[in-house]
């Protein structure tokens, strides 16, 4: 009856592992699914193996599997200007210098380097067409960020955005389903 | 990778001695009881894996756990060499639990400077550039 119960568990388990939109949940729900199985291996006599399943499978791969996700440092910033027409350079200079050397220097504390794009597309073009983890759209001097719904790297962006905003300028946090990108 | 929660610091701090304490309980009872040499080593592994999670420094040296592992293969060849050579008139028990106690020993610290080199390596070498 318990092994019936432990064998459904893990069922569910991998499915949810599968079916969850963050990276991180899938790892822990794999970690306590070879917990389950290590016991299963335990109720079918063969506690050597429970054993080491149990150390490597929730222990050693879920730390790795963590790591590595925090080194994952393929981050997509799409940049948008409302008004790219009428402004000058030394605006874009001032521009940038504001947000986006900013949004740069969080990112590489995170030991990430982001990929920014400059685009003279509409935002809205941007939001429906491409696939991205940031979208900055600014409008003179108001920002908005469309962070993705699903990454977990924007929480942190979106947390640093609210507790220090930047002064001159009017920012705007935005979450955005998944782009239909390509 | 420079915050580390207080909460997971502290009691991973506790957990430390329990862990040692266990992962040299399975490899010193391997021949008896379930477990062994590489169940042991990877729970001594996974004592040196939590520690990077209270201390996030490369502090700890690869080299001399490199120069160690090579030192444990060499005895893990040498020995049962030795022992098949040198022992081929008596079968006592005793010699043969002294043998088997002392390989699972070699084993178990092998493959826990084995797993924490690849661990260590993967933190502060690989992708990070």
């Amino acid at each position: 009856m318990v092994e019936k119960v432990f064998l459904i568990l893990m069922v569910l388990l991998a499915m949810l592992s599968l079916n969850t939109p963050k990276l991180r949940r899938a790892v822990i729900y794999l970690g306590i699914l070879s917990l389950a199985s290590s016991f299963i291996y335990l109720l079918y006599g063969a506690p050597d193996v429970a054993i080491a399943e149990a150390i490597i499978g929730s222990a050693i791969s879920t730390v790795l599997y963590l790591v590595a996700l925090k080194k994952y440092h393929v981050f997509t910033i799409y940049y948008t200007n409302a008004n790219y027409n009428q402004i000058t350079d030394s605006q874009i200079t001032r521009g940038r210098a504001q947000v986006l050397r900013d949004v740069e220097k969080f990112f590489a504390e995170r030991e990430m380097e982001p990929q920014i794009i400059y685009t003279t597309h509409d935002y809205r073009f941007v939001l429906e067409n491409r696939n991205f983890d940031l979208l900055i759209h600014q409008d003179f001097d108001e920002v908005y960020f469309y962070g993705n719904k699903e990454d977990y790297q924007v929480d942190a962006f979106e947390e640093h955005v609210q507790k220090e905003p930047y002064d001159p300028l009017r920012s705007k946090f935005i979450r955005h389903e998944a782009g239909g990108g390509k | 990778m420079k915050s580390n929660s207080q909460i997971i610091a502290r009691v991973t701090g506790l957990l430390y001695p329990f862990i040692i304490l266990i992962g040299f309980y399975i490899i010193i009872n391997g021949h008896v009881s379930p477990g062994g040499g590489f169940q042991g080593g990877a729970v001594l592994a996974s004592a040196f894996i939590s520690r990077y999670l209270v201390i996030p420094e490369e502090s700890i040296r690869i080299k001399y756990m490199q120069t160690l592992e090579k030192v444990l293969f060499f005895c893990i060849i040498l020995i049962p060499t030795l022992f098949l050579f040198s022992s081929t008139g008596n079968d006592s028990a005793m010699a043969n639990t002294i043998y088997l106690v002392v390989m699972n020993l070699l084993i178990g610290l092998k493959v826990s400077s084995g797993l924490t080199i690849i661990f260590y390596r993967f933190v502060f070498y690989e992708g990070g550039e």
